[in-house]
């Protein structure tokens, strides 16, 4: 572990995850949870949501119907009971394992949608210019890319 | 003791997909390389959703990023479909088909 390191924010003890977030964070992250609910409320079919909704059969479009027809609303669901997990344990300082795996969703969701309106690519590092109209959601982008590692390496190291 | 009933007969309702797809050959689930999710995500997915060890979820998830795809698991077109919609329900890029 390197000097300096910043404190790690998620670390497993006993069974349980602390959750070491300074309060801003935690005012940042409920008011990413309300933004993602009202994507969440366009429905599977918005293309701002795809990356929540890929497709299973590539290559036959009547197994694929018959795959979202089953899956969609249970998808929607998972999605949607996630952010209740989360804003139900903003204020807490430690998480269950199934807690901290919804946490792990919800994060990851916003990631994927916001990558999505970013149009991330492998091959462009993420730079962000203050100038940019996109400046906040690149920044938001770095920030939960960020929290993520962290929650899954307090997971991995499990 | 109580009678164990014997089995009846009922209507079966084959999926479609069956009528089209050779049904003695298995389905592989593969998951594609995509730009958003992290690497030790796909690692920690692929570990928990198919209880690989590490080493073998990151060689995956290796194969992933630099191939474009790895195949994951296979298997009935039942459970290949409820492998694809947990990594679905995890954010990942997984599709099916048969082999």
């Amino acid at each position: 572990m390197a000097f300096g390191r910043a404190r790690r924010r998620v670390v497993l003890r006993r069974g349980r995850y602390l959750l070491r977030l300074p309060d801003g964070e935690r005012t940042l992250i409920r008011q990413l949870c309300d933004e993602l609910r009202t994507l969440l409320a366009l429905g599977p079919e918005s293309p701002r949501l795809r990356r929540l909704y890929p497709e299973a059969y590539s290559e036959d479009p009547e197994l694929e119907d018959e795959y979202r027809r089953l899956t969609q609303a249970d998808l929607a669901a998972s999605r949607a009971a996630a952010v209740d997990v989360v804003e139900a344990t903003l204020d807490d300082d430690e998480l269950t394992a199934e807690q901290l795996t919804a946490w792990m969703h919800a994060v990851n969701n916003l990631r994927l949608v916001i990558g999505t309106l970013l149009d991330v690519s492998d091959d462009e590092p993420l730079t962000i210019d203050p100038g940019d109209p996109e400046a906040r959601e690149r920044m938001l982008y770095g920030y939960l890319g960020m929290l993520l590692e962290e929650i899954v390496q307090a997971q991995l190291d499990a | 003791m109580e009678s164990v009933p014997t089995a009846v007969p009922t209507e079966v309702d084959v999926p479609r997909g069956e009528t089209r797809h050779a049904p003695d050959r298995p389905w592989v689930v593969i998951v594609w390389n995509d730009p958003i999710n992290l690497m030790s995500y796909v690692v920690l997915v692929l570990q928990k959703l198919f209880g690989y060890n590490r080493a073998k979820a990151t060689e995956l998830m290796l194969d992933v990023h630099h191939k474009g795809r790895a195949v994951v698991a296979n298997g009935t077109r039942e459970k290949a479909e409820l492998d694809v919609f947990r990594l679905h329900e995890h954010g990942l890029w997984a599709t099916m088909q048969q082999d």
